[in-house]
């Protein structure tokens, strides 16, 4: 039962989220789990101090950047 | 409480905020569930006693294995999380009512139970926490059936046994129950009772001491 590694696979999460429907969603932080199931409940428990309408996440994987300070624009 | 305990223990930062805020929810649930129960008033024959104060074994002990967070997390809170599902889904107004946040709330620990025992061998700890969860909803024809039969819970002994087996993807612990040792009213079959400094905590003792005399 003894527990001997942290996770070997993992990947970051962005976490979204918006206080009112009229509000756009923003990037509150971000979260590092092996799975969707644990990233969901990671991003609850360290992002709801807000009265959140609505929370999201994103596998940084899945985002696609079209450019970034300091790269060629 | 226990999962509090845990709050600068556990593997990964992210796994000590969500074991402090799982139990910060617990704490939560507990005080919803005994202000309903004040307000429907106690069964028949119940003495509303601090003495009487019950849990399950798995809970008299701080847990000294993350394995064992991990079980409790997979297991005892399915087991607790079933068990409201059905009173909020029975004909009891206030919990109808009152248990739905629970719920929502309630499903990021199933998440976080659900993913963490894929990545620790908790075996032991797992089949400890599935008996006595299966004690905690007691046997057949007993006082859940009846409830159940009055409508007050949505399912019976067997349907609450089935449903936890679906979402712990198992056929349960290998050891059947000696349901004569079993005690109705702490609904467990071992002896014990959870450590005076937490029972101190859980009832408001310990914070007692910070206030100011005569207070």
């Amino acid at each position: 039962m003894r527990y001997t590694r942290v996770h070997t696979d993992v990947q970051e999460y962005d976490v979204f989220a918006r206080k009112t429907r009229v509000d756009p969603l923003h990037q509150v932080g971000s979260v590092v789990a092996p799975d969707d199931d644990l990233a969901m409940a990671y991003a609850r428990a360290t992002y709801d101090e807000e009265r959140w309408v609505e929370m999201m996440i994103v596998p940084k994987a899945a985002i696609i950047q079209l450019w970034a300070p300091g790269g060629d624009s | 409480m226990r999962y509090a305990e845990w709050c600068i223990a556990a593997p990964t930062l992210e796994a000590d905020i969500a074991a402090a805020a799982m139990g910060l929810d617990d704490i939560g649930h507990s005080r919803v569930l005994y202000g309903s129960l004040r307000e429907l008033g106690p069964p028949d024959g119940a003495v509303d006693d601090a003495a009487n104060y019950a849990n399950v074994p798995y809970l008299d002990r701080p847990w000294t294995e993350w394995g064992e967070f991990v079980a409790a997390n997979a297991v005892l809170d399915s087991a607790f999380t079933l068990m409201i599902e059905s009173l909020a889904n029975g004909n009891v107004e206030i919990l109808r009512s009152r248990l739905k946040k629970m719920l929502q709330e309630e499903r990021y620990h199933t998440l976080h139970g659900r993913s963490w025992r894929h990545e620790v061998d908790a075996g032991t700890a797992i089949d400890r926490a599935w008996r006595e969860s299966l004690e905690w909803i007691g046997p057949e024809n007993g006082d859940v059936d009846q409830l159940q039969r009055a409508g007050q819970l949505a399912h019976g002994v067997r349907d609450l046994r089935r449903m936890l087996a679906e979402r712990l993807d198992g056929p349960g612990p290998p050891a059947a129950i000696d349901w004569g040792s079993w005690e109705p009213i702490r609904r467990r079959t071992r002896a014990g009772a959870i450590d005076q400094a937490t029972l101190d905590m859980l009832q408001g003792l310990a914070e007692k001491r910070y206030m100011p005399a005569g207070g």
